[in-house]
């Protein structure tokens, strides 16, 4: 360490170091052309900032206590939408006295998904513990019919509870999926590869919205009805594929990546197949697929926006509800400003999440 | 099951091919328990295929390979078992980036063996001692030089006590400098009755410390004689050849 410390401050004595702000002279006034786009991108950002934020905070009106009318007669942005409405937009047509139940399993689906972030929970035991308890208070809550709480059906369900309810299922079904699929494209005999690389194949150029209305139409039309299942679970199922076989491609890419020597090295130890691909292969793909895989669940939590169109009541569909019915109806633009707010905290959040893994890992590895 | 013979590894007319090229042709060898072999020759003499094929990361086309009494190739119980007792040690270490140098060499004592941590640790340990780093158990392949990589590489095979040790170029991506550090820990190995098969173009180890020098060339054993008789009297004239090129400079 202590030489490190020494090595670096070498360094330093060695080129002369520009002030900050001679640097910033140079970048942005160095010549006439740069003074002239400078300010002007200052002065059009000065514009449109203050007329966001009159809009936004000045002319206002935040309180649920003022009404439609008196709000819609306001300069600025009528936040009081959301105040008045937010039940609907969370829970959608949950019933109302037991919002607390859908509220609550939000909050647990989303301490699960952070506890899961955390190295201490990255042991197989730990995570699957964290997630089948995770989950099952989740449906528990949800749906209820046990322990004294009034059962509420699937087609109830509604707003952020369930876009979240979709997405962590879908993550949680598709991503052992995707890996069980991986591994059957690499497989040597052709029998499982090349029937497996079709599938992924063949899902990956179908449109999601060909699949869900595939798995919400017609599925009921040809399968009898003790095997349809909730509309819900067949979305979820169909969304999973979807994902896995994207995902099998991402995990793909980084089992190849490696060096056929890591799997040699494993073999001549004696570990069998299994052994090698959890302890030695998979971990590594995973670590060079982050970038990928962070990116294609991004993707897939936006896209559970896209159920909205097999008639499910998610948070895109509850936003639209908070403003359709007549008072509220010219108060969309913050409706929408709120909906774009939630999805951006949540995918920002799981992008920064990306970052830290990576940096960890660089640091972890060299 | 065949009972185990006398030979630690019998290669009998062995043939291997790559598509259309010949690698192996009808190569037989017998190695004794406790033998020391370094195999050397010209690139793409078919050397490494040889100890590739006896580890079983090769599948020949014809011929037998009888490792500690086992034919090898017929069926998954010899060949589990076979990777159980032969290590191996790879010109570019092929250490596990991701693990510390200690669960390096702790994984397969633990997963294989059935070893409880602790004492696959201590085990780990104790080799790590052997290859002269045990104050680098903690720290990950990428802080090592390759020198140190290779040194832990093969201490990780150690940890799985095999009776049969196979060296594929062990210091042919090392810097001249930590050649002789990998070459003593391989010298003291040899004086302690491992059975070792080497590829290596590293002559002075040959000297020292083989029982018997191979000269492989187009998939063939050219000559094979102890490394005294070798290098000074060799009898074929693709190995005069060979030895003229690899020691002139």
């Amino acid at each position: 360490m202590a030489d490190t410390m020494l090595h670096t401050s070498d360094v330093s004595m060695g080129p002369p170091r520009q002030g900050a702000l001679e640097k910033f002279r140079a970048d942005y006034f160095g010549r006439p052309s740069d003074v002239i786009l400078t300010l002007g991108g200052t002065a059009l950002l000065v514009y449109i900032g203050w007329h966001l934020f009159q809009w936004a905070i000045l002319d206002a009106a935040f309180s649920a206590d003022v009404g439609a009318k008196a709000c819609e007669a306001k300069a600025g942005a009528c936040w009081s939408v959301i105040a008045a409405r937010w039940r609907l937009m969370f829970f959608g047509l949950y019933p109302y006295e037991e919002h607390w139940r859908s509220g609550l399993a939000c909050a647990i689906a989303i301490g699960v998904g952070i506890l899961s972030c955390v190295p201490y929970f990255w042991t197989a035991r730990r995570l699957t513990v964290t997630w089948v308890l995770g989950f099952a208070a989740f449906v528990v809550l949800m749906r209820g019919g046990v322990f004294g709480l009034s059962e509420v059906t699937e087609e109830q369900w509604g707003g952020l509870s369930l876009t979240i309810f979709i997405f962590a299922a879908v993550a949680l079904i598709g991503m052992p999926l995707s890996i069980l699929l991986a591994l059957m494209r690499r497989s040597s005999t052709p029998f499982v590869s090349v029937p497996v690389g079709l599938l992924i194949d063949t899902v990956r150029s179908l449109p999601l919205i060909t699949i869900l209305f595939t798995v919400a139409v017609v599925v009921p039309i040809l399968v009898p009805s003790w095997l349809q299942g909730e509309k819900l679970y067949r979305v979820i199922a169909g969304m999973a594929l979807f994902f896995a076989a994207y995902q099998a491609e991402i995990i793909r890419s980084g089992i190849q990546s490696l060096s056929s020597g890591q799997d040699e090295a494993g073999r001549t130890l004696g570990l069998t197949y299994w052994q090698r691909m959890i302890y030695i292969v998979l971990p590594q793909a995973f670590r060079r697929a982050l970038p990928p895989t962070i990116n294609q669940m991004v993707i897939t939590f936006k896209e559970t926006s896209l159920i909205i169109i097999v008639g499910l009541f998610e948070f895109l569909a509850s936003g639209n509800a908070a403003y359709g019915s007549g008072e509220w109806a010219f108060a969309y633009v913050e409706v929408y400003v709120f909906i774009a707010f939630v999805y951006f905290v949540f995918v920002f959040s799981l992008s920064r999440y990306g970052a830290y893994l990576e940096r960890r890992m660089r640091i972890a590895q060299h | 099951m065949l009972a185990t013979g006398p030979h630690a590894i019998r290669v009998d007319r062995l043939n291997k091919y790559y598509n259309a090229h010949h690698a192996l042709k009808d190569v037989s060898l017998t190695v004794e328990n406790g033998e020391r072999i370094v195999i050397c020759g010209p690139s793409g003499s078919g050397k490494s295929t040889l100890i590739r094929c006896i580890s079983r990361l090769e599948d020949h086309q014809s011929g037998d390979i009888t490792v500690l009494g086992h034919r090898i190739g017929h069926d998954e119980v010899s060949e589990a078992r076979i990777h159980r007792e032969v290590g191996m040690v790879f010109q570019h270490f092929n250490l596990f980036p991701h693990m510390t140098i200690l669960e390096n060499c702790t994984l397969a004592p633990i997963r294989v063996r059935r070893m409880s941590r602790a004492d696959a640790e201590a085990r780990a340990m104790t080799f790590l001692e052997r290859v002269h780093i045990p104050e680098q158990a903690h720290k990950y392949p990428g802080e090592l030089s390759g020198g140190q990589q290779q040194r832990v590489a093969i201490a990780r095979s150690l940890c799985m006590m095999p009776q049969i040790m196979l060296f594929d170029e062990p210091t042919s991506a090392l810097d001249p400098e930590m050649i002789a550090e990998v070459l003593d820990v391989m010298i003291e190995l040899a004086s302690d009755g491992l059975t070792m098969i080497c590829v290596t173009h590293e002559m002075g180890f040959a000297r020292k410390a083989a029982d018997r020098v191979i000269f492989m060339d187009q998939g063939e054993i050219v000559e094979e004689a102890p490394p005294e008789v070798f290098f000074s009297a060799p009898r074929h004239q693709r190995t005069k050849d060979f030895l003229g090129q690899i020691l002139s400079h």
